[in-house]
């Protein structure tokens, strides 16, 4: 089995895209001097004010920050049910 | 005669600005033109080991700084190299022997004689590495392929940029890359660490075996010939001097034929 592992091994691409993964979130936040929870509170912010305006798909939604360059872009995606209006 | 100044500078301590410090001014030194190699680590002096000259430091930079002796006095020649020399640190004194304006002096003076003039800058952010990046024209960045090098060296060139105006150039060397490990997913890649870090690539040095024999015998690697990491610190000195020199391949270093048997047994990938 452990032979098998050896020379199977270069399939698993988890532990480098992993490092990655980390490394960009862990960078993004360090850039942006933010703790770790800010994130979290600016998206429950921005629900309830979405939420005032429209039904939102809470199961979809999307919110993250992504790295443009060596700066990072927020990207938030609320799909709309209906208007509350 | 106008040079550069060139600082060599990682944020995380061990992984290896001493190293391309010694081995890209001899690189250089060998291309013909004079270098200065400035060691700013105050009170850890290392390079004067790794260039094989620890027995004919007689003064250092802060013997020079409080005028002790003439800047040339401090000088120590090459063994190898006559147009290399190192202005070694001082071991018993500490980082705040020396301050910002006192070290922009003595890089302008050291830019008049030499054609390149390369500071290797101390671990950290803190004031040893401020002054060492004080009189610097470019920057090189040193990582290795690990988290915690890469995320320092975010922070290294966070600052670096901080300081355009003077700083006019900076640069990534990637140190000690394993191309075995990197194939078979375990370490994060050039191209990944590129992407994280999105700055310019100035070379690659693959993990070599070598570096700690030159260290043992005050020889740089790059001036021996038929030594990987000794070629890939060439190719940086080529770069660094304006040549456009294609990057090391990796995987041809990989096919060994140890590799080729493995890879000879092993399922294609799909």
């Amino acid at each position: 089995m452990q032979v098998l592992n050896w020379f199977f091994r270069h399939r698993d691409e988890s532990v480098r895209v992993r490092a990655k993964d980390r490394m960009r979130l862990m960078l993004i936040h360090d850039r942006l001097e933010l703790p770790p929870d800010r994130l979290a509170s600016l998206e429950e912010e921005l629900i309830a004010v979405v939420s005032r305006y429209f039904e939102i798909d809470r199961e979809t939604t999307r919110f993250d920050l992504q790295q443009y360059e060596r700066r990072a872009a927020l990207v938030a995606n609320f799909p709309l049910l209906r208007s509350k209006c | 005669m106008s040079g550069r100044v060139i600082v060599i500078t990682s944020g995380k301590g061990g992984v290896g600005k001493t190293t391309a410090s010694a081995n890209i001014g001899v690189a250089l030194a060998t291309t013909g033109v004079s270098v200065a190699l400035v060691d700013m680590d105050i009170g850890l002096r290392n390079l004067d080991i790794l260039m094989g000259l620890e027995n004919r430091v007689v003064y250092n930079l802060v013997d020079v700084i409080e005028e002790r002796c003439k800047l040339r006095q401090a000088l120590v020649k090459d063994k190898r190299l006559p147009n290399l020399c190192l202005l070694p640190a001082a071991q018993t004194r500490d980082k705040t022997a020396v301050n910002a304006d006192q070290m922009k002096t003595l890089c302008t003076e050291l830019k008049s004689m030499f054609d390149f003039v390369i500071v290797d800058s101390p671990a950290g952010i803190e004031s040893g590495f401020q002054n060492a990046i004080a009189g610097a024209d470019e920057g090189v960045i040193i990582t290795t392929p690990e988290m915690s090098a890469v995320r320092d060296a975010d922070r290294i060139i966070g600052l670096i940029e901080a300081r355009k105006d003077e700083i006019k150039d900076h640069r990534l060397v990637i140190n000690r890359i394993r191309p075995q490990m990197v194939k078979t997913n375990d370490m994060m890649s050039v191209e990944d660490v590129l992407e994280i870090l999105s700055v310019k690539l100035l070379g690659i040095v693959p993990e070599d075996e070598e570096i700690i024999i030159s260290t043992n015998k005050g020889e740089p690697v790059s001036g021996t010939d038929n030594v990987r990491s000794g070629l890939a610190y060439r190719n940086i000195a080529r770069r660094l001097r304006g040549e456009d020199v294609p990057f090391m391949d990796l995987d041809a270093l990989n096919n060994t034929w140890v590799t080729k048997l493995v890879k000879f047994f092993t399922p294609v990938r799909a």
